[in-house]
């Protein structure tokens, strides 16, 4: 009974409360649907309020010296709002966007899936003429304006396109994968830093509210503007890249296929990354017309390849190295464990070749002249399994992990390797032979090299290649350092000792294979390497790094289908070299004998 | 039987459930409707029958047997919740889901069921006391833990549903008016605090007049008053000490005007639709402000908009009477059951259903902060249309048995 009774009592204050709320609800919909209905209903008849997107200003990516590399330049897009878009005008309309009818009405079909009453981008990037006759034609064609939206700009002489990598618009299926974020005719990265980065180079979106009269024109921003977003430009990289020795390096290969890779010792940062032939990014930073996608796609050179981290081609013999490393390490030879070459080897029936006729050769004399009847004994003596231990070690046969996404982990051989592809019992260790000198079954990229390159050059240190240095923030206003990450070989002093002086020996003493890489007043180490093309010319190699006693730059160089790595690849590590420590190419103002090869020292580099 | 049928159902509440089940997916048919009904539609429509079995079970359902399992349902279905946070999947932002197949289910909805029903079996036991504080922590913590597990998904609406589903049924359950206070002028004064300073003072105005009222010990007053002060204090020097973007991001919630993408657009379109609407409505699959989606997402939060556009005032009014009927007549129900447990799961479901009503229509009026919140029986969600058919279920089901002990 009791229960009952104060029930009834706390029964009202609950009658009271939600009779309040229904009485509230009841006035705001009398206020809404009477007396404000008119106004409504006016707003809704013309769809009085859009929602337009503004472009963010995407990221500035900044070279190691802080010179502006990637830039933002205004551009205009010409939009379509649909439900207004009136056919009879498409002639018109596509005369002036010189487009094809069948595009335009795609491109408005798409956009009114998403939103009729949001405009919809037509054309990309048009010309003040075309922008000039939308202004002029803007009476007659309805729901047909333009649109500010930043385009990238890249101020300086070097393209970095497989590096920087392009933008374009976003695709139905990206689209459907990424959600929230994108719309219909955004822009995202596609390849290199503008892909592995777009998180944080896009920015946010801002958006504003807009007013429109039932003619469909802009009357002003709703509220005053208070209610609209503004946009947060996307955040700043700065790059471990040297700009210009980017821009040496692709000079020196403008006329070439290949590859420049140079990467810090001191913490895996890539100096320069080229790949050539490429493209111009400033085609591609947006809406590419098909004939230029047409043409970088069918072009034999393949532009789009990244040859710097997706070739994969045997190293030659820039890998003895790795040999001569493994084998000291296990304690297999000594520095003075000698070979008589004879000029050629043979194992059962076949003869493998040599260059040159060496004579009696210790490992270091081994790397410095890179003579092939030393290795290929010692590949047998060391074996398989050592070797492809090593090969491991030094990040062959797998990704590198770098930050611009696309490379190819190549191919290191081991005996499974081998058991899978001929089958158990049926490969004999002649087929190793060749790997002692970088030939054969075995395929590496520019990038892994030139990783390679650095942990010879640091003893070990074996960085995790990486461009981006900070990542700036623009909201927070934090400045994010990427931090290197670090794997050590270890090594024996003495073993490193003995690779390293082979290594300045084959660039600084005669006889050596890498004279050409030599820079006036500053020790450079390095190897030369051939590697053999059963389709045509053999592809030039040469990896180094400088200077020899206190490491500041690890390099490497591939000239595809031009002949022996010392006299094609070596020189360009030189001028690259020269660059980066120099701050500019000093060889030509000094009074000093020039680097340049006489006719018979040139003949004599035969790798 | 035509006695037993009149004496037993309670025919009003069933048919203005159908009726609201009925305008929901009219709606929610009109909201997707793109030249033919749409996959939402269907779906939902699966949902509604499996939801009308459910209701009739759960309305049949002995009533002893409901007290029995209502302890080993609740910890199965925190279990669930606990489950979700580390197996579910992840949908706009929240981990609250499990999915099977194209169908998923969320637990935290038929966790308000097995929760009204915990609290309501505690709280019947002659034995608790609200008074003590022992008894009155475990109620709490009834609630509280799946507060707690549903803050982390993160899902505030559904969250902030379970606390006011708690505050009513521990004031029905004898809790005194101090103890009430205690309870609730500290979180108003969170939430004035924030809006700004003299919203604050009202809070704290109003909580003096109603210790003048209520000739409320002076000790007990001061204890109250000062702690009510301390925590609207705190909120405020803790605001102050917020990075500017988490200060925006409480701006945003509490003036979502400010933020056109997000809520603030849809509030201004949905105040469009509702106000073009006028008395008639522009009627079925007419309405310009729902068929060329300017709402994003209308059948769910949004769904009240597209009968107050179609149908204007007519549809917009019928709606809220029926809910109002439902809810004046449950209480009523509950003011009258003679035993303590179905007057306390009553009350438990009128709560949970008063605050979504509040929520959602106030938001979708633009009258209330914009909080995820969907309006029962109507709003689009299989898991959400099933748990609301079935605290229908148990709101019969308590009629039925309105004269058991
Ligand atoms: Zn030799």
């Amino acid at each position: 009974m009791t229960d009952n009774f104060t029930y009834h009592s706390r029964k009202n204050v609950f009658y009271v409360i939600l009779g309040i709320v229904f009485i509230v609800f009841f006035v705001r919909l009398i206020q809404l649907q009477f007396l404000y209905s008119e106004k409504y209903g006016k707003m809704s008849a013309e769809n009085a309020i859009r929602n337009v997107a503004v472009a963010p200003l995407r990221g500035y990516m900044y070279d190691r010296n802080g010179i502006l590399v990637v830039d933002n330049r205004p551009a205009y897009n010409v939009t379509v709002t649909p439900v207004e878009f009136e056919n009879k005008n498409l002639e018109l309309l596509t005369e002036i966007l010189k487009m094809e009818k069948e595009e335009v009405l795609e491109r408005i079909e798409k956009g009114k899936k998403y939103n009729r009453f949001s405009p919809v981008k037509i054309k990309r990037d048009v010309d003040f003429q075309t922008l000039s006759f939308v202004e002029e034609y803007s009476g007659q064609l309805k729901g047909i304006e333009y649109q500010f939206e930043p385009k990238r700009y890249y101020p300086t002489k070097a393209h970095g396109s497989h590096l920087v990598g392009y933008i374009k618009e976003i695709t139905e299926s990206q689209l459907q994968k990424l959600g929230d974020f994108y719309r219909q005719g955004d822009i995202i990265g596609a390849s290199g830093l503008e892909a592995g980065y777009e998180k944080y180079l896009r920015g946010k979106k801002g958006f504003e509210l807009i007013t429109v009269d039932a003619e469909g024109k802009i009357i002003g921003n709703f509220n005053d503007g208070k209610s609209d977003i503004q946009p947060v430009e996307g955040d700043d990289l700065e790059l471990t890249l040297d700009i210009k020795v980017q821009a040496l390096a692709e000079s020196l290969l403008s006329d070439k296929r290949g590859a420049v890779v140079a990467i810090d010792p001191t913490d895996g940062g890539i100096i320069a990354l080229v790949s050539k032939p490429d493209f111009n990014p400033e085609l591609l930073s947006g809406v590419t017309p098909f004939s230029v996608w047409q043409q970088l796609n069918t072009d034999p050179a393949k532009p789009l390849f990244n040859r710097a981290t997706l070739t994969k081609y045997p190293p030659g013999s820039t890998f003895k190295m790795l040999l001569a490393l493994a084998a000291l390490q296990e304690g297999i030879i000594d520095e003075n464990w000698r070979v008589n070459c004879r000029g050629s080897f043979t194992f059962g029936n076949k003869v493998f070749k040599d260059m040159h006729v060496h004579g009696s050769t210790n490992v270091v004399e081994a790397i410095q002249r890179s003579c092939n009847v030393f290795f290929y004994q010692l590949m047998l003596k060391t074996g398989l399994p050592t070797w492809t231990k090593y090969g491991k070690q030094f990040g062959f046969g797998a990704p590198t992990g770098i930050d611009i996404l696309e490379e190819n982990s190549g191919l290191l051989p081991s005996e499974e390797y081998y058991n899978r592809r001929y089958g158990k019992g049926r490969w004999t260790q002649g087929y190793l032979v060749s790997l002692g000198i970088g030939q054969g079954e075995l395929g590496v990229s520019p990038l892994q090299l030139a990783a390679y390159a650095m942990a010879l050059a640091n003893e070990g240190k074996y960085y995790k290649p990486h461009v981006v240095d900070k990542i700036k923030e623009k909201e927070s206003k934090k400045i994010i350092k990427v931090e290197p990450v670090m794997r050590q070989i270890n090594l024996k002093n003495e073993v490193w000792n003995a690779v390293r002086e082979g290594l300045y020996r084959a660039v600084n003493v005669a006889g050596g294979t890498g004279a050409a890489a030599r820079v006036p007043g500053i020790n450079v180490a390095g190897k030369t390497g051939t590697a053999q093309n059963p389709h045509g010319k053999d592809h030039a190699w040469f990896i180094g790094f400088a200077p020899y006693e206190n490491p500041k730059i690890a390099i490497c160089v591939l000239v595809e289908n031009v002949g022996y790595g010392g006299v094609f690849a070596a020189p360009i590590a030189g001028l690259c070299i020269e660059q980066f420590l120099y701050g500019e190419i000093i060889r030509n103002k000094l009074n000093q004998p020039k680097i340049i090869l006489t006719k018979t020292e040139a003949e004599q580099i035969r790798d | 039987m035509q006695n037993w049928f009149s004496e037993n159902i309670n025919l009003g509440i069933l048919i203005s459930t159908l009726l609201l089940v009925l305008i929901g997916l009219g709606s929610i048919y009109s909201a997707t409707y793109d030249a033919g009904a749409s996959d939402f539609f269907n779906r939902q429509l699966i949902w509604a029958g499996i939801g009308l079995v459910a209701m009739l079970i759960v309305m049949f359902i002995p009533f002893r047997t409901l007290q029995l399992i209502s302890y080993p349902l609740y910890i199965f279905s925190i279990l669930l919740l606990i489950g979700v946070l580390i197996f579910g999947k992840t949908v706009a932002g929240s981990k609250s889901w499990f999915g099977f197949g194209s169908f998923g289910l969320q637990p935290s909805e038929f966790v308000k069921v097995t929760c009204v029903l915990a609290l309501a079996t505690y709280l019947s036991d002659k034995k608790i006391n609200l008074s003590r504080f022992k008894n009155l922590l475990v109620a709490v913590s009834i609630v509280l833990i799946p507060i707690a597990l549903i803050i982390r998904q993160p899902d505030v609406g559904t969250a902030i549903i379970y606390v006011l589903m708690l505050i009513p049924v521990l004031y029905w359950a004898g809790a005194s008016l101090t103890l009430m206070l205690i309870i609730i002028s500290p979180a108003a004064a969170a939430v004035a605090a924030l809006f700004g300073i003299t919203p604050f003072l009202i809070v704290l105005g109003t909580l003096l007049i109603t210790f003048f009222v209520l000739k409320e010990n002076k000790l007990i007053s001061a204890i109250i008053f000062s702690i009510t002060v301390l925590v609207g204090v705190s909120v405020q020097f803790i605001y102050g000490k917020l990075a500017p973007y988490q200060q925006k991001r409480i701006d945003t919630f509490l003036n979502p005007e400010a933020d056109p993408l997000g809520s603030g657009y849809n509030v201004i379109q949905s105040k469009v639709a509702i106000g073009s609407g006028g008395v008639f409505g522009k009627g079925f699959l007419e309405g310009s402000q729902t068929q060329l989606n300017f709402i994003p997402a209308q059948w769910t939060d949004f769904i009240y908009c597209v009968p107050a556009e179609e149908f204007g005032f007519v549809g917009s009014i019928l709606i809220l009477i029926l809910f109002a009927y439902i809810l004046f007549r449950s209480i009523n129900v509950a003011s009258t059951a003679k035993s303590r447990f179905a007057s306390l799961v009553t009350m438990g479901v009128v709560s949970i259903f008063s605050a979504h009503i509040l929520i959602n229509i106030g938001m979708v009026m633009g009258i209330m902060p914009v909080i995820g919140v969907p309006l029962p029986l109507l709003s689009y969600g299989g898991s959400f249309l099933l748990s609301s058919m079935l605290m229908v279920g148990l709101l019969l089901n308590m009629y039925i048995n309105r004269k058991e002990y």
